[in-house]
């Protein structure tokens, strides 16, 4: 296990994203909400560059037995990462794959210390 | 090289052909390669002249829209990118939708001349498709006279999604005469696109592309298929390939069953066949793409065993959103020998459309 300085705090915003070659990987490291997450930039479908793709929310929907409604729900926005390939979606702050159950980004831990960001790889 | 190219070694040593790689042409374009009054129209209008369903394709933003715009884009994006040696390039898609049919076959010719001047007399390792509207087979036969000499032309391009009648009609057999003649094989592709406006109407009630997109291609190929069969077409032209393209493959052994068993029942029907359908589809060849995604990856091996190694070819369908990287084909492969491996990676479209690699 290594750690490697990916950027000052200050050149990663809200939002942004910042990816980066380490050990022959290209790594992505997120800000969303002030919180980092790292994760190998290769999809689980056919290994596209995931960690490049849109950020935004998505549709859920529930269906009420007794009305036999479905409510739609725009939610989760800027939590869904879109894979720029197929549109793959995963919850950026878990990596977990919103349509299979078993998939799941591999992450590294990423902490700050003394205003630079580190991942552990 | 992004990581994304820096993939098995075994896709860097193979030679791959891709039999289906999409240009998007912008209509401006293309009007430089056609006469008047159309020339005037492809430039001047602000509404596509080509039918199009209006799905939102690229989900409200959550795919990226890719588009491959010149001989540039793609040798980096694809044959760079994906390790792609002999991609195989079909300009249009919609000529068969469009009811002006003086209008399409003006742009057959437009579409085939773009084909070759912008794309494949840059690269010697690029081969295309000729775009055929099949509104009249007479005009299109003689595209395909016209074609004749063009080495890298190796195909011609027909949707599957919009001909009426189906393709077997002998309607069409000037057409496949002539590419019969101009050792031209034929290329079937089907579409969402145009899947709305065609089959039966309850097509049109579908809300939701998800739909309409898992039925359409392999739908308007079904038809073809059977059509072609029916006609006897592969008895007609003995001497044609025919490839089937983005359906994936899912639907073939159901197809050689079902029509095996309706042909023994009604063979009086099918009077020119000489033998079982089975046999003659296992001589058409197979494009992977989209390649299924069983939950069991056994199943699809099985699959690809049915439909069997010398009937099945790479296809990436780059740059749509359903493309495959060849990987997605290849992770099935290793249960077969390498000259296996070969027939489905190059071997195979080579044999189909007569390439020279
Ligand atoms: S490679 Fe990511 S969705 Fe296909």
């Amino acid at each position: 296990m290594t750690d490697h300085i990916v950027a000052s705090v200050d050149e990663l915003e809200e939002g942004g994203r910042i990816i980066t070659q380490l050990n022959g990987r290209e790594i992505c490291v997120f800000n969303i909400d002030g919180e980092y997450y790292a994760y190998n930039n290769w999809c689980a479908h056919q290994a596209g560059p995931v960690c490049e793709g849109n950020i935004t929310g998505t549709t859920e929907a529930s269906f009420d037995p007794e009305s036999l409604e479905v409510s739609l729900e725009y939610c989760h926005e800027g939590e869904i990462l879109n894979c720029p390939w197929h549109g793959w979606e995963y919850e950026v702050k878990s990596g977990k794959c919103l349509s299979r159950q078993k998939v799941q980004l591999p992450s590294y831990p990423v902490r700050i210390e003394e205003e630079e960001i580190i991942v552990t790889l | 090289m992004s990581q994304q190219a820096q993939r098995k070694e075994s896709i860097q040593d193979t030679t791959i052909v891709d039999t289906d790689v999409h240009l998007s042409v912008p209509a401006k374009e293309v009007a430089k390669y056609t006469d008047e009054p159309y020339r005037s129209h492809m430039a001047n209008t602000g509404y596509a002249p080509l039918p199009s369903s209006g799905w939102d394709r690229n989900l409200a933003g959550k795919i990226e829209h890719y588009t491959v715009q010149s001989p540039e884009d793609v040798q980096q994006r694809l044959c760079e990118e994906f390790q792609i040696d002999y991609p195989i390039l079909n300009a249009t898609s919609k000529l068969p939708r469009l009811p002006q049919s003086d209008l399409a076959v003006n742009l057959m010719s437009a579409y085939n001349d773009l084909l070759i001047d912008q794309y494949l007399d840059e690269y010697n390792h690029f081969y295309g498709l000729a775009s055929l509207a099949t509104q009249k087979p007479d005009k299109a036969a003689e595209e395909l006279d016209r074609l004749g000499d063009e080495d890298q032309i190796v195909g011609a391009y027909i949707a599957t999604t919009g001909p009426n009648p189906p393709l077997g009609d002998p309607e069409y057999d000037i057409l496949y005469q002539a590419a019969q003649d101009n050792d031209i094989h034929i290329a079937y592709h089907g579409s969402g696109g145009a899947f709305m406006f065609e089959f039966p109407r309850q097509n049109q009630s579908f809300e939701k592309f998800i739909e309409v997109h898992t039925m359409a291609h392999t739908w308007s190929q079904m038809m073809t298929l059977s059509s072609l069969l029916v006609h006897g077409v592969p008895e007609k032209f003995p001497d044609l390939n025919f490839t089937f393209l983005e359906a994936g493959i899912g639907w073939i052994p159901m197809m050689m069953f079902r029509l095996n068993k309706e042909y023994s029942i009604r063979r009086s029907e099918a009077p020119l066949l000489k033998k079982s359908p089975e046999e003659y589809i296992r001589e058409f060849y197979f494009a992977s793409q989209p390649i299924g995604e069983a939950n069991d990856p056994t199943h699809m091996k099985q699959l690809i065993d049915m439909v069997g190694v010398d009937a099945l070819t790479f296809a990436s369908d780059y740059p749509h959103w359903d493309f495959d990287h060849p990987d997605a084909l290849e992770q099935y492969l290793s249960t077969f020998d390498e000259e296996g491996r070969q027939k489905v990676m190059y071997k195979n479209a080579s044999d189909a459309f007569a390439l020279e690699l």
